[in-house]
């Protein structure tokens, strides 16, 4: 369910500024998929989350948190 | 590469610009597709005469040929003319998703509306023909319509 899932995706783009055009293009998608990702309308595939952490050379768990781990960690999400 | 290739390179849009404004337009094309087949059904009502048996055919077989392309663009998300990657870009992970909410949707309008068809059967005959047209008809331009607004928000920025 998508609000069990927080992304900081956003935040790990804009500090690589890169557009959402130019992530899509490094992961071959279209720019559709990164901006429903990043507004938490769509969750991705373990597939796509995998190749949108390689594009932007973090991992899965640094783009991607349950709600309850993002409580514990206390990060704070764009 | 020569000066007018690496010119034309970097003018040209990429796979993806090219996608997302292919993808842009199809949402809009696709709800459209959805608004013209139900407003000609209102229109001609194909199947509905006095006499069934004497309908005008080629009504009935424009029906079905439109709705069975329509259900093919649900289902593949068309643009067969353009290339295979944009193609692809174009249908990717997001789409097929949209497309798989929309299906669902139009499933549940079909049952609603055959629930009815049942009901109404009851007091008003109908022929088999009549009530395929009633089911299908508004599941397939609802899931049209759902599958397009999915797409446009797909498209908005949050």
């Amino acid at each position: 369910m998508p609000e069990q899932l927080r992304n900081f995706l956003r935040d790990e783009r804009a500090r690589r500024n890169l557009t959402q055009a130019d992530l899509a293009e490094l992961v071959g998608v279209s720019r559709k998929t990164i901006n429903t990702v990043e507004n938490g309308v769509f969750i991705p595939s373990t597939v796509l989350a995998l190749k949108l952490a390689r594009a932007l050379g973090t991992t899965v768990e640094q783009l991607f948190q349950l709600a309850d781990d993002h409580h514990r960690s206390g990060r704070k999400e764009s | 590469m020569s000066p007018l290739g690496y010119f034309l390179e970097s003018n040209m849009p990429s796979n993806v610009e090219v996608a997302d404004k292919a993808s842009r337009k199809r949402a809009i094309a696709v709800a459209i597709a959805a608004i013209v087949f139900l407003m000609i059904q209102v229109v001609t009502r194909p199947v509905f005469n006095p006499s069934p048996e004497t309908a005008h055919l080629s009504k009935v077989i424009m029906w079905a040929v439109n709705a069975a392309a329509l259900l093919f663009l649900l289902m593949t998300g068309g643009g067969l003319a353009q290339r295979k990657e944009i193609r692809e870009l174009v249908h990717d992970e997001v789409s097929r998703s949209n497309s798989k909410s929309a299906v669902v949707f139009g499933y549940w309008i079909a049952m609603a509306v055959a629930m009815a068809v049942y009901v109404i059967a009851g007091q008003t005959p109908m022929t088999a023909r009549e009530a395929v047209y009633l089911i299908v008809t508004p599941s397939i331009g609802l899931a049209l319509l759902a599958f397009s607004w999915l797409e446009y928000r797909a498209h908005s920025d949050a």
